[in-house]
């Protein structure tokens, strides 16, 4: 845990200080203490273009991108326990297909020219999709299995099926904008904000605490919903909080830096041979482990390689044959 | 205690699954359940310990209705052994006993040495300790049964209830586990309802059986009134002779092989 955050904090550092322009880390770290205590002096000691780089461009990027990471593998986690399914991530319940068509509605619309515009309909896009999933698996008649994880997982992938569709005719109509369109679902942190950050962090902090809070009622409900009921977990309610939250936290990350896949699958996935699946050590450490993987993948597109690439394809491509090489080895044993 | 159904009716959509089932449950009684596949005893079971609600009619926990209770009190009186023993995740098998204790530890604190004590004994009892840090998801069937077992019994509840909980275990370790269920109930006073497909072991072991065929009661009472060869031929629609055992000391029920 500790170690994890060690990780995390030098790779922070260390992604500040790459990129375009070049800053020694012993810079960084002097300047962020300048600006944390107060001393102005060392603040004024720096050149103007250090500081805008880290302040102004870098660290609201590298925050906002640990935040997603963060969120995505918490999301992964919750959504694996629910769905009793190892293999779940945040978008088995279509809340990417949900946000991504409402990205593109307000993009086809040009709505975009309001700058909150496309974050705002992805979100609304992932809402709505997620309570039409609810919906359509919950029974009143019997809602203890009405909300099971083959109802849910069903319902989710109907549902993201209508959407996807719906995505390819947006684009077919969408002439000009098909470009923007793509380039906003294969996911970005280019040129994030402080609003961005903020967003996220709140998102995720209240997702966080309310994962903690019922993370031995995710461990019983991962058992089975018979034998969560009957060690004293109400099970319908503790499933729908957790479901909004997980869900919540894919739809703020959609909607904040399009879709990025693989995170919200392996990084739970990953860390549960470390801590076991017991969620009270998983989801912490989960959240950590995401977000340094996340920082190291968006690092690498920035500041590595020659371009810019997507960060949903490098964390596609790159996640994607690692999986396989996991989920191989691990069906061996 | 006693627990009380008053004309419990439960229906999946427009299938009957329960009809009309009135009767009561006393402390210090072994019950089985039997009856053919599809007669409701799983859900019959599931009703009682409050995972299905009835369509109509109520349940009563000494007097007390069961909608009035919140799961973790339920969880505090009746625990079940369940059929949904198939787990997908590596959890080990002390963490999945200790989970018995879920209704007793307060939300972020740490399980109590009792607890710990407590998850020990069962573990011993049940044969399982020699797998305590094996994962649950690596074990035969019946390894699993004994660790619900195992995590039922750390619930101490005064109610078990028993969903063919032996269905996979060798004869001996099913056995055992009766032996530890019939001891409870004995000394305990504790209350033990049990869905059982083998007669003769629900008649050696049970105190009172309770016959069941398409969601109706067909018979209710003392195990060795209840098994004949009529209500037998009338519930499961076959031809055996059923006679008292001296070695049983129970009826026992044979069945011809052509």
């Amino acid at each position: 845990m500790i170690l994890f955050s060690l990780f995390l904090v030098l790779m922070i550092l260390l992604s500040l200080s790459m990129g375009y322009i070049h800053i020694p880390i012993i810079d960084i770290i002097s300047i962020l203490y300048g600006k944390i205590s107060g001393n102005l002096q060392i603040i004024e000691n720096t050149s103007e273009v250090y500081l805008a780089v880290i302040f102004d461009v870098r660290l609201p990027r590298i925050l906002t991108c640990a935040g997603v990471g963060a969120a995505l593998a918490i999301s992964g986690g919750l959504f694996q326990s629910i769905l009793l399914n190892p293999l779940a991530d945040p978008y088995t319940l279509g809340v990417s297909a949900g946000a991504a068509f409402g990205a593109c509605i307000a993009i086809l619309l040009n709505l975009s020219a309001a700058f909150v515009s496309v974050p705002a309909f992805a979100f609304t896009g992932a809402c709505i999709t997620l309570f039409l999933v609810i919906f359509l698996s919950y029974s009143s008649q019997n809602p203890m299995s009405g909300l099971s994880s083959n109802n849910l997982i069903l319902s989710g992938i109907i549902v993201a099926a209508i959407l996807s569709t719906g995505i390819s005719f947006l684009k077919f109509i969408a002439n000009e904008q098909v470009s923007v369109i793509i380039f906003w679902l294969m996911g970005s942190f280019a040129s994030k904000t402080w609003l961005d950050f903020f967003a996220v962090m709140i998102f995720l902090l209240i997702g966080f605490f309310i994962s903690i809070f019922f993370a031995r009622d995710l461990n019983l409900i991962s058992l089975g919903a018979k034998s969560a009921t009957s060690l004293g977990v109400n099970l319908k309610k503790v499933t729908i909080i957790l479901l909004l939250t997980g869900s919540m936290l894919a739809a703020i990350c959609v909607s904040v830096s399009g879709i990025i896949g693989f995170v919200g699958l392996l990084v739970p996935h990953t860390v549960r041979f470390i801590t076991g699946p017991d969620n009270r050590k998983l989801i912490p450490l989960s959240m950590l482990a995401g977000a340094f993987l996340l920082l190291f993948a968006d690092t690498i597109t920035r500041a590595v390689l020659p371009h810019e690439i997507p960060i949903g394809v490098l964390t596609a491509l790159t996640g994607g044959p690692v999986f396989c090489w996991i989920f191989k080895k691990s069906r061996l044993k | 205690m006693e627990i009380a159904l008053h004309n419990i009716s439960f229906a999946y959509d427009l299938d009957m699954i329960i009809k009309d089932i009135d009767c009561s449950f006393v402390s210090g009684n072994f019950y089985s359940i039997i009856g053919p596949n599809g007669s409701g005893k799983t859900t019959l079971l599931d009703l009682i310990s409050d995972f299905l609600n009835p369509c109509t009619g109520y349940i009563n926990i000494d007097q007390a209705p069961v909608l009035s209770l919140s799961t973790k009190d339920i969880a505090k009186k009746i625990a079940l052994v369940s059929q949904d023993y198939a787990i997908n995740f590596p959890f080990r098998v002390k963490d999945v006993v200790m989970m018995g204790r879920h209704p007793y530890i307060p939300r972020f604190s740490h399980p109590y040495g009792s607890d710990l004590e407590r998850v020990d004994k069962l573990m011993e009892v049940t044969g399982i300790r020699h797998l305590q840090n094996r994962k649950i998801n690596e074990l035969s069937g019946g390894e699993r049964q004994r660790c619900i077992f195992a995590r039922a019994l750390c619930q101490d509840t005064p109610v078990l209830l028993l969903d063919e909980a032996f269905s996979n275990m060798d004869i001996s370790h099913t056995l055992q586990m009766l032996r530890l269920v019939k001891e409870s109930v004995k000394k305990k006073n504790k209350l033990v309802i049990s869905a059982f497909h083998d007669l003769n072991l629900a008649s050696s072991w049970s105190d009172a059986l309770l016959m069941l065929k398409n969601g109706e009661i067909k018979a209710f009472g003392n195990s060795q009134d209840i098994l004949t060869q009529q209500t037998i031929k009338d519930v499961f629609n076959v031809k055996s002779i059923v006679e008292f055992n001296e070695h049983v000391q129970a009826k026992q029920v044979y069945y011809s092989s052509i």
